[in-house]
């Protein structure tokens, strides 16, 4: 699902933008460690097969078929960083010269696809490298779910109203095009394992499978969150006033972000996307300290 | 492919042909901010944009009927959110998203049938875009063409195979679609080593060449200034 320019608004394709922008450096950076030289037509020529590729049809149940989408088989087969390069240069020339997409959303786009889509499509990947099929499926699966609600809850909060029974459906159509992303993936990965197995390396067995489990949950609860969010965005605040409890709150919580508003900046979105890029800094250097202090005490002796 | 049309509109000679990628990328931002920042109610301003935007297309001298026609590419896909807007009784949101989306349109097509692509990469190569998500886009075009052929090549294939006629189950099916998948997969993989060798007997430097290095002049600076000006004046007056 490639967003069009027009649907978000200002604060959310910018916030996007800024997000995206050093993540698709960072992981660029990665790739270009990961890939020598010789790899370099690859990634562009693996594009390709993958935009060719949805236009091979696979037959599903009656009347239904449903073609590749693709993250997840270029994650299993170049790694990670390179895929999510591949998935940004596929959704930059569809955005650039086939007009499928926006310009100014294409950080909305990559992010919903390139990064979130194919990081999710990876992690189960790498967490159950023994069992490879059910890696591949619950990967590919997660990939797409992920990517879908992420536009979804995008457009929610830009004020794209949808009547509850729409976005039902549209979520069922969500899991089942994910379920059929999911079948190709294996069927295809396994095949491309038959022809030459060096062409589906095996993941690097991770160190730390507790924080990869972690991972995985955290990305399930916070798309869920984003799109129970978007769709009810005044549900904490409604609960809160139901039972009574906002007007003692008020007081207790009145902190420089209270409310999420900075009261220095002109405009409201302003406001609000500046205290909320504050909250998850801040949040940000908790965890990076709550890190240090664990770990030192992982390692008494160093 | 439909694809090459535009790539002939590219090619023309005019003034706006004539500018550099950098501004006419820049140009565009600019335009898209602010149709994207516009009030869902103004129409004045959006129509005010469209003037705008067809008065580019004259000055370049392409044919304003079928761009206009080949932007509502977008509708199918816009219509649907606009359709459950509407259900959902906000109408007026329903209509700028319309709106809005397909003048965002126009204007991403404008550049691109302006601008040849290895002038467009170069120009946002300059800008910033890292040289690895570059080379890839560049290869992808390259070879977006050669490997859909082959998949097309690959499908009519096995439709003579079966001739024509869908009579074995899903199952078997499905397993076909799988095949010819992984084969294509493999030939996209010996393909790309075959590029790779011609590169290296070519001496590739890193960069694909441009005939003409770009240079941005003074007349590129004042297309800029102009376009940022007329989207502001439009923004902010209506």
């Amino acid at each position: 699902m490639h967003i069009p320019d027009g649907f978000l608004t200002p604060p959310v394709w910018a916030t996007l933008d800024i997000l995206a922008v050093p993540c698709v450096g960072i992981l660029t950076r990665r790739a270009q460690r990961a890939t020598d030289e010789s790899k370099l037509p690859l990634l562009g020529v693996l594009g390709a097969f993958v935009f060719a590729a949805q236009m091979i049809n696979f037959p599903v149940g009656p009347g239904v078929s449903g073609h590749l989408v693709g993250g997840t088989l270029l994650a299993a087969t170049l790694g990670p960083a390179p895929a999510t390069v591949v998935m940004t240069a596929i959704i930059a020339l569809q955005a650039l010269v086939f007009q499928d997409g926006g310009i100014l959303c294409l950080g909305a786009n990559v992010f919903n696809m390139a990064i979130a889509g194919v990081l999710a499509g990876y992690l189960p990947y790498r967490l159950l490298s023994k069992r490879k099929s059910l890696a591949l499926f619950s990967g590919a699966f997660l990939s797409v779910l992920v990517s879908a609600c992420l536009a979804l809850a995008e457009l929610l909060s830009s004020g794209v109203k949808m009547p509850s029974g729409i976005l039902g459906v549209s979520l069922g159509f969500f899991v089942v095009s994910a379920l059929i992303e999911g079948g190709i993936t294996v069927a295809v990965v396994k095949a491309i394992d038959r022809l030459n197995p060096a062409w589906v390396p095996a993941p690097q067995q991770s160190p730390r499978r507790q924080t990869g489990w972690i991972a995985v949950a955290a990305i399930v609860l916070a798309v869920a969150g984003i799109l129970f969010a978007s769709a009810a965005p005044d549900g904490i605040e409604k609960l809160s006033s139901d039972l009574g409890i906002a007007s003692q709150t008020k007081a207790l919580f009145s902190t420089p972000l209270a409310d999420y508003d900075f009261k220095a900046l002109p405009s409201e979105w302003l406001r609000k996307a500046a205290a909320g890029l504050c909250g998850l800094a801040l949040i940000y250097i908790a965890c990076l300290g709550l890190e240090r202090l664990l770990r030192r005490r992982a390692l008494p002796e160093a | 492919m439909h694809h090459v049309l535009v790539e002939q509109w590219s090619r023309r000679a005019s003034w706006l042909h004539r500018r550099d990628a950098r501004g006419k990328l820049l140009a565009l931002v600019a335009i898209l901010i602010a149709i994207g920042t516009t009030r869902i109610d103004a129409h004045a301003a959006l129509a005010a944009y469209a003037l705008l935007l067809i008065t580019a297309l004259l000055a370049a001298r392409l044919p304003v009927i079928s761009i206009l026609l080949r932007s509502a590419s977008v509708l199918p896909f816009t219509g649907t959110f606009a359709l459950v807007s509407w259900i959902a009784g906000d109408a007026p949101r329903a209509i700028s998203l319309l709106e809005k989306s397909y003048l965002s349109a126009l204007a991403a097509l404008l550049l691109i049938s302006t601008t040849p692509l290895p002038r467009l990469f170069a120009g946002l190569e300059s800008l910033g875009v890292p040289r690895l998500i570059n080379l890839t886009v560049q290869f992808l075009y390259r070879y977006l063409f050669v490997i859909s052929e082959q998949a097309q090549h690959m499908r009519l294939a096995s439709r003579c195979r079966s001739s024509g006629k869908n009579n074995h189950g899903t199952r078997s099916r499905f397993a076909a679609a799988t095949g010819s998948l992984a084969v294509l997969f493999a030939r996209s993989y010996g393909r790309a080593e075959g590029v790779h060798r011609a590169m290296l007997s070519r001496g590739f430097a890193g960069h694909f060449p441009l005939l003409a290095a770009p240079r941005f002049t003074l007349a590129d600076g004042g297309f800029l200034t102009a376009a940022i000006a007329s989207a502001l004046l439009v923004r902010v007056g209506l």
